[in-house]
């Protein structure tokens, strides 16, 4: 870890000291001694009051912002923030996950195809910190205000062309940022089990019609007409 | 005319005279140390290898080997409400075993529950059924415990019993009142596999000892098929061991799928759970089939404890009907189709040999629900055994459902598809919860934010 951080540049470092902050959302699975049996941890879903255990009120803003842009509410269904993806994002900043403790993360990096997985230096924590600050770097150079700041459509058209990698950053890959994080993570925050902060009141769920931790409707396969029931989640609470 | 003064005297001397005779007889009783009759041919030495079967039918391990422990070595605590006790070294081991045990002191213990120095055994031992093992068996098992087993020196827990139940004398008086050391007698109407089967549940397997109910000084009521209680179904620490006599479920299967679940843990259309998941773990799994086979139609020939009693389950294709025109009978219901149902069906029919079918269920059916509850609560894992060497576990609910949420749930499989068991109230899952609070951190149900 300190290697990594070490070959970072200096400008990169200023805001790593929160990164450590710890959250309930590490309390490990219990697991009693009768033949490894396990439940899984407590719920924490998404709520009105929450305050960013990771990150910083631009970054916030920020991430509200991007999140809005790649999931917007409509008639179909809730959009990205109402369902509590921002919420889940920070909540998995506090994971082992986030500080690239599953990965092998050790020298040499290279720049190889998609194919051989992940290859950068940085962890999941380090892509938003400098990602986000890239982002928003590129954005005061051409509208002169940060992405929360800017009118819906150039945001959108902002991130279309990261995603084409029109808009580059020398502090790390933006394309990779957006497409293997930011995007990804949405994704698994609006439709995450609601226990992760996520997927607010199974809202998503409901509007797929997917069942939920119910795990099975074998019963209604190859029957006309609507799967009838709403979903439930982890810890047993139904829509 | 009589003088009353004299009178008075005379009772009073007649009083003194009866309790010295009440006081005489107690001691004699308490201080008899009975002297077990043996056939003379008991006098050569048994055949330790059927003696090593004789211990399997007997499940000596069940309480005298802890887990990951010494084979044989005790020291597994038996939570009474009384206190703890601890069971005891019965390696051949000199000074903390049975090495120094003459045979006759060895038949003295099982028949009696008296020790070599006079000690009497509580009734844990169950030595009220052991009393009826022929003297071959004790013969060849004494001979498998003094040669075949290591002999290891480990000392036995003292045990915990509050006074006055520490005193021990008092228990010639219950052996007296309660014990009966009569050898097995075949009943000569009935062909050898029943007297077999009835040799094997009533002795050496003593089934009684869990699955018959105690009375008031926790005796079996009743210690074979004349009492109309024997295997009625019982209650202890969170388990209700099932009713295995005409009116419980077991009863209704085939001998075939009763043997099947006492040699694999699992038939076509159940599972053992709990402790009986340790016998067929330790004991029923290594018995013979033909032993078995015996066990299924001694226990099917037993008469229904109480004639009156309505059946417990009449097949419908109701519950099935409602949940399919998503009309499912109340929060119960919709519980069991969230938690439930991608194992056990919606049918509540399950899967054959692998998920436990609930319509019909004797667990499931018993008039106590403390082992459904239990189940629900804390989950479940299928005994490995070579018939059926998968363990199939069922996770624990407790962590995901009030007591409240799981008394519906456990009155909706108790209702369902045709069961006809009484309700459950939040009340009686409450008491199993606390029970399996000790052993089991999960049974609370984790708050939300």
């Amino acid at each position: 870890m300190q290697g990594v951080l070490a070959a970072l540049p200096a400008a990169a470092l200023a805001r790593h000291a929160d990164g450590q902050t710890t959250h309930p959302s590490e309390q490990p699975v219990n697991r009693d001694n009768l033949g490894g049996r396990s439940v899984p941890a407590a719920s924490q879903p998404a709520r009105d009051d929450y305050h960013p255990a990771f990150f910083t009120q631009a970054e916030w803003h920020f991430l509200n912002a991007a999140c809005d842009c790649l999931i917007p509410p409509d008639h179909i269904g809730p959009g990205a923030v109402q369902a509590g993806v921002p919420q889940y994002i920070d909540r998995q900043m506090a994971t082992p996950w986030a500080a690239g403790a599953e990965w092998y993360m050790q020298a040499p990096f290279f720049d190889a195809k998609p194919e051989f997985g992940y290859q950068s230096r940085l962890t999941p924590r380090q892509q938003y910190r400098l990602g986000i600050r890239a982002i928003d770097q590129a954005c005061r150079q051409e509208a002169g205000s940060p992405f929360a700041d800017m009118p819906a459509e150039h945001q959108v058209d902002i991130l279309r062309r990261i995603e084409s990698g029109a808009i580059t950053s020398p502090d790390l890959s933006l394309r990779l940022f957006f497409t293997s994080f930011l995007l990804a993570n949405t994704r698994e925050g609006y439709f995450c089990d609601p226990m992760y902060g996520g997927n607010r009141g199974m809202e998503a769920w409901a509007m797929i019609g997917h069942p939920g931790a119910r795990a099975d409707y074998l019963d209604w396969v190859g029957r006309d007409g609507p799967y009838p029931y709403g979903p439930v989640d982890i810890h047993g609470d139904d829509a | 005319m009589t003088d009353p003064a004299r009178t008075k005297g005379r009772l009073a001397a007649a009083g003194a005279l009866l309790s010295a005779l009440g006081i005489a007889a107690v001691a004699a009783i308490v201080l008899h140390r009975p002297e077990p009759r043996l056939a003379m041919a008991m006098t050569g030495t048994g055949d330790a290898r059927h003696g090593a079967y004789v211990a399997v039918l007997g499940d000596c391990a069940a309480c005298h080997t802890a887990p990951g422990g010494t084979p044989l070595t005790g020291g597994v605590p038996l939570e009474t409400p009384m206190g703890v006790l601890y069971s005891s070294n019965i390696t051949p081991a000199s000074r903390t075993g049975i090495g120094r045990y003459t045979f006759v002191d060895f038949v003295r213990v099982m028949r009696y529950g008296v020790r070599p120095d006079g000690t009497r055994l509580y009734p844990a031992m169950p030595y009220t059924a052991y009393a009826r093992m022929s003297d071959g068996d004790l013969r060849d098992l004494y001979a498998y415990l003094r040669q075949d087993v290591v002999p290891v020196e480990q000392a036995t827990r003292p045990s915990t019993m509050r006074w006055p139940f520490d005193m021990r004398w008092p228990l010639a008086l219950w052996n007296l009142a309660f014990h009966h050391p009569a050898p097995f007698r075949p009943d000569p109407t009935r062909d050898a596999q029943w007297n077999r089967g009835a040799y094997l549940v009533t002795g050496p397997a003593h089934c009684g000892t869990c699955h018959t109910p105690r009375g008031l000084a926790f005796q079996e009521a009743g210690l074979d098929e004349h009492a109309q209680r024997f295997l009625s179904g019982s209650a202890f620490a969170g388990a209700s061991p099932v009713d295995l006599r005409g009116d419980g479920a077991v009863a209704g299967w085939p001998a075939a799928d009763i043997a099947t679940e006492l040699k694999t843990g699992r038939n076509r259309a159940s599972a053992v759970s709990g402790p009986m998941g340790e016998v067929v773990e330790h004991s029923t799994r290594y018995m013979s089939m033909a032993d078995l086979d015996a066990v299924a139609v001694y226990l099917k020939s037993l008469s229904p404890a109480s004639a009156g009693r309505p059946l417990r389950f009449a097949p419908s294709g109701e519950t099935m009907a409602a949940f399919m025109a998503a009309r499912p009978a109340g929060r119960g219901a919709r519980l069991y189709m969230d938690s439930c149902a991608a194992c056990h069906r919606l049918s509540g029919l399950g899967e054959e040999n692998t998920f436990p079918r609930l319509a019909g269920n004797p667990l499931v059916l018993e008039r106590n629900p403390d082992s459904l509850i239990t189940v629900v609560l804390g989950g479940a894992r299928m005994p490995s055994t070579a018939g059926a060497p998968t363990g199939l576990a069922m996770p624990p609910f407790g962590w995901r459902y009030g007591d409240a949420d799981i008394a519906k749930l456990v009155t909706f499989i108790r209702t369902g598809w045709g069961n006809n068991a009484p309700a459950v109230s939040e009340g009686e899952v409450r008491a199993v919860r606390r029970h399996l609070a000790d052993t089991m951190a999960y049974t609370q149900p984790q708050s939300g934010q």
